[in-house]
């Protein structure tokens, strides 16, 4: 991840020469970049190709001209968050305590297209062809039953992703993140023999952390059944991993957040590993909780069991 | 739900005042008492009853409670008991006699209960903040687990709920109103012995308020496994397994 990191650095060093570069330059190649993913350009008639700005990017894999040819998801959005009052409760200074209540704070993204560095998500066919089913079906009026619309632990990714609270209590043994959605408890075993492994796997998969200097490092695996990413169904399949690092960044704005780098593996459905980022605002007016009660509905006899939603085709 | 501008500012401006309780504090515990820890009801109860005799249930209270151990007889559960039917929160007070253990957390003005049970919580406000701005509307619908306010008398937490939806019983058969008040005095009364005297205030349904006792023994410190009742449900377990 530091490699990723350093990665993303130097990409942003090179726009950043590149854009000097428009400044003396009358006109760039830079300017005429294509946009990530799309065919490679040949060089201007008449020229060598420009020195300036990143590489063209690889062209699209089968799979990626698949998923790209999708019709796009909503736009993300969320609902406006209070303010925080001054003489509110502040994060604690220990960079290893997380303890507190956070929030999701940008648009949900309603369905991951480019990894963190804006490159197309590196599908295998099988991982593009799930994601086609899913967003066709959803498009068609006729949703596939997911974890949430049964209201089961919907996974990691999905629980922290939702722009609703949660609050972090930590021991020494372990760290719990309880959600306000879905009864959601996301158990970090820092300590993994003072809990065993459960006879059966668990929705949310098992957890095992460790620090990395003050970033908490969490790999997430041994999950019940795959899960969606989102709410459009990118795909994770059931022996899939999430690596979650998470670290407590306070720039002195007033405005502390959690930022977590997700770093996704699963063979089936992806080439190579691939990495999203979030930040989760510090948010104490939040920590209480509204109810979620999701049982009342679903087990109500008077409605369809699944309303306007269908199985899933089996691969 | 209309909410209007004058609304909306005004509860803004309330949240620029943060009563001192726990503010403070940060995201460390708020200073003793503590109640925090591991707990599990002493003796496992299915039932609430007031400390001094029988319930004390008006004539229509005592109809519908009749009506209820008829449903429960026949096995119609659904129409009366939507925890047992459904997995439904058994909200306030009924989860504090679920069987299973609970944690609780003091954090930031806030006490909250992690249920075992379905992975269930309440949470009781010490906080004394004006309501925040309800732009989806939420307190047009009374909850499981109602709205409930605590503060400090002594060494006991005092928690008064109210807005519990009448779709949850007070134990597996007494019913409420959303008029009912529930207060409960919480608080150590040993090292490892945690009592909860809960006063039921329901005119609707009970002729007069009255109290229960129910205590908690500490337990080890633990994680607790992830526990989904819908699951239970569906293997046609009990979705309240007792212990």
């Amino acid at each position: 991840m530091r490699a990723d990191i350093a990665g993303l650095g130097r990409l942003k060093g090179l726009v950043l020469t590149g854009a000097a570069a428009l400044s003396v330059v009358a006109a760039g190649a830079f300017a005429q970049t294509p946009p990530p993913g799309a065919p490679p350009q040949s060089a201007p008639e008449g020229g060598p190709p420009s020195q300036f700005g990143p590489p063209p990017p690889p062209p699209l894999t089968e799979a990626q001209k698949l998923a790209a040819s999708l019709p796009p998801p909503m736009p993300g959005g969320m609902p406006p968050l209070p303010p925080e009052p001054p003489g509110a409760p502040k994060p604690a200074s220990d960079p290893r305590d997380l303890q507190g209540a956070w929030v999701h704070d940008q648009n949900l993204e309603f369905r991951m297209q480019n990894d963190m560095y804006g490159r197309p998500i590196p599908y295998t066919m099988e991982g593009a062809e799930v994601l086609a089913r899913r967003v066709r079906s959803l498009n068609a009026g006729k949703p596939f039953i997911n974890a949430s619309s049964k209201c089961r632990p919907p996974g990691v990714e999905w629980q922290r992703d939702l722009n609703m609270p949660f609050q972090i209590f930590q021991s020494k043994d372990w760290i719990e993140f309880i959600f306000e959605e879905y009864h959601g408890r996301w158990r970090v075993l820092m300590n993994p023999d003072s809990a065993p492994a459960p006879a059966a796997r668990d929705y949310m998969g098992r957890s095992v952390g460790h620090w990395d200097g003050s970033t908490l490092v969490v790999e997430t695996t041994d999950m019940k059944q795959g899960v969606y990413l989102d709410t459009d169904g990118t795909p994770l399949s059931h022996d899939g991993k999430i690596t979650s690092r998470i670290r407590k960044v306070d720039n002195g704005d007033g405005h502390p957040f959690l930022e977590i780098v997700s770093t996704f593996e699963d063979p089936r459905y992806y080439t190579h590993p691939w990495s999203v980022v979030r930040t989760f605002g510090w948010t104490p007016s939040l920590a209480v909780f509204h109810e979620y009660n999701c049982e009342e509905q679903i087990g109500d006899p008077s409605t369809p069991p699944d309303p306007g939603l269908i199985p899933e085709p089996q691969d | 739900m209309i909410v209007s501008k004058s609304h909306v500012l005004q509860a803004l401006a309330g949240l620029l005042v943060w009563v001192a309780v726990g503010a403070s504090a940060g995201a460390q515990p708020v200073p003793a008492p503590n109640l925090e820890g591991v707990w599990k009801i002493a003796k496992p109860q299915s039932s609430l009853r007031p400390i001094d005799g029988p319930i004390p249930f008006t004539t229509e209270g005592r109809k519908r409670f009749a009506a209820n151990q008829r449903m429960k007889a026949r096995g119609d559960f659904d129409d009366y008991d939507i925890t047992t039917s459904r997995c439904s929160s058994p909200g306030t007070p009924r989860l504090m006699l679920t069987p299973e253990r609970f944690k609780i957390w003091q954090r930031m003005g806030v006490v909250t209960f992690d249920f075992e049970w379905n992975q269930a919580i309440r949470q009781i406000d010490l906080r004394g903040l004006p309501p925040a701005p309800d732009f989806m509307g939420y307190a047009l619908v009374p909850t499981m687990t109602g709205t409930s306010k605590g503060h400090w008398e002594g060494d006991t937490l005092v928690a008064v709920t109210t807005d519990i939806s009448e779709r949850t019983l007070l134990d597996d058969l007494t019913p409420h109103t959303d008029a009912m008040k529930v207060t409960e005095h919480l608080r150590l009364v040993g090292p490892d012995t945690l009592e909860d005297r809960i006063t039921i205030d329901d005119p609707a349904t009970f002729t007069r308020p009255w109290e229960s006792v129910v205590a908690y023994r500490r337990q080890p410190a633990a994680l607790f496994p992830e526990d989904v009742c819908l699951d239970r449900h569906d293997a046609h377990q009990p979705a309240i397994p007792s212990q």
